[in-house]
C-alpha cells in the first residue's frame, strides 16, 4: 500500500501552518516552515511502510499549526520575569516616556535622549519631537536671547519716535501714530512669541498621543489575533 | 539543552530522545524552542549531508549556551531539594 495523498497532505498541512504563522517576522516563519518539512521528510524516511495513515500520524505528532504558532510567537527570552506583560511582545510604556516628555520641556537633552531610547515611538515621532520641542524652555530663553529680541527690537525700532534732551534735562518725546504695516510686523512677533512658548507643551502632547495610538494599534492587532483563533 | 551537551545532535534525535522520557507530547514545539534558543545564542546549528536521508540540521551549545545550562541545573538543583523538603515534611507529620 502506498500513500497516495502524501503530497496533499503535507502540503496541506504546510499550508495551514503558513496561514496561522502569517503575522510572524518573515524569517521566523520561514524557518517554521523548513524545520517542518525536514521533520517530515526524516519521519518518511524512517517508516518501512508508507500509508496515508503513517504520513497522518506524523503530522499529527508534529502537532497542530496554531499551536507550533502559538510557541513560536511567544517572547524571544524565555525569562520568567519578563513575561508577566499581559499582552506578550506588546510593550508597556511608563517611566521612561514619562520622563521623556517632561524632560524635553524642562532638561532637553536628557528629554531627547530619552525619547530616543523608548521602544514606544516611530522614529517619525522622535524626530519630530526633537525639533519642535525646541530645545525646551531653557532652549527657548537662550535663542529667545539671541534672536527673539532682536527681532522684536527691530519691528518696534521703526517707530517714529524722536527725543531729544533739551537744556533741562527734560526727555520731550514725539511719537507719531504708528503706520499700519508695522502694527501687523508687531502682531505677528507677539505671535511668533506665543507659539514659540506653546510649541514645546504642543509637542510633548502630541507624543503622548501618539504613544497612546500606537498602543491602541498594537492593542487592536492583538485582538484579531485572538479573535481568528 | 541537556541533550546536546556532548555531541551536536540533530532534532530528530532530540525528539526521539525526549519521546522516551515522555516528556514532549507535540514533536512540532521543540523547533520554536530551538529556533529562539538559537536567536539568544545559546545553540548555534549547522547542515549536516546525512547518508540515509536528507540534509539534517545539527545542534550544538555554545559557550554561552554551557553557562545557561550550568546556571538552570544549579538553579533546579535547589528548587528540586526545597519541594522535596516540603514534601517530605508533609509526610512526617
Amino acid at each position: 500500500m502506498t500513500a497516495q495523498h502524501a503530497d496533499q497532505l503535507i502540503d496541506g498541512y504546510l499550508a495551514r501552518l503558513r496561514v496561522a504563522a502569517i503575522d510572524l517576522p518573515s524569517s521566523v516563519r520561514e524557518e517554521l516552515i523548513e524545520d517542518m518539512r525536514a521533520h517530515i521528510a526524516e519521519a518518511r524516511a524512517r517508516e518501512a511502510e508508507e500509508t496515508d495513515a503513517t504520513i497522518l500520524n506524523i503530522l499529527d505528532r508534529l502537532g497542530d499549526p496554531e499551536l507550533l504558532v502559538a510557541e513560536a510567537r511567544q517572547r524571544p527570552t524565555p525569562v520568567p520575569s519578563r513575561q508577566s506583560s499581559a499582552w506578550p511582545g506588546l510593550y508597556q510604556s511608563g517611566i521612561l516616556e514619562i520622563g521623556a516628555l517632561v524632560l524635553l520641556l524642562f532638561v532637553w537633552v536628557i528629554g531627547v535622549i530619552l525619547l530616543w531610547l523608548s521602544p514606544a515611538w516611530k522614529t517619525r515621532d522622535k524626530v519630530l519631537g526633537s525639533i519642535f520641542s525646541l530645545g525646551g524652555y531653557p532652549g527657548i530663553f537662550i535663542i529667545g536671547g539671541a534672536f527673539g529680541h532682536h527681532f522684536i527690537g527691530a519691528t518696534l525700532s521703526g517707530n517714529s519716535c524722536t527725543s531729544s534732551t533739551d537744556s533741562t534735562g527734560n526727555v520731550p518725546q514725539a511719537c507719531t501714530s504708528m503706520p499700519a504695516w508695522e502694527m501687523i510686523g508687531l502682531i505677528l512677533s507677539v505671535a511668533l512669541v506665543v507659539i514659540v512658548w506653546l510649541l514645546p507643551v504642543i509637542t510633548s502632547g502630541y507624543l503622548a498621543l501618539r504613544l497612546r495610538g500606537g498602543r491602541r494599534a498594537q492593542g487592536a492587532i492583538a485582538l484579531t489575533e485572538a479573535e481568528s483563533r | 539543552m541537556a541533550l546536546i551537551r556532548e555531541a551536536p545532535r540533530y532534532a530528530y534525535e532530540l525528539i526521539e530522545a525526549l519521546g522516551k522520557t515522555g516528556l514532549l507530547t507535540t514533536e512540532g514545539t521543540l523547533y520554536p524552542l530551538l529556533s529562539r534558543l538559537r536567536r539568544d545564542g545559546l545553540v548555534k546549528t549547522e547542515w549536516r549531508e546525512s547518508t540515509d536521508g536528507p540534509p539534517r540540521r545539527y545542534y550544538e551549545l555554545t559557550a554561552e549556551g554551557r553557562r545557561a545550562l550550568t546556571a538552570f541545573k544549579n538553579e533546579w538543583t535547589s528548587f528540586r531539594g526545597a519541594v522535596d523538603g516540603i514534601l517530605q515534611e508533609g509526610t512526617k507529620s
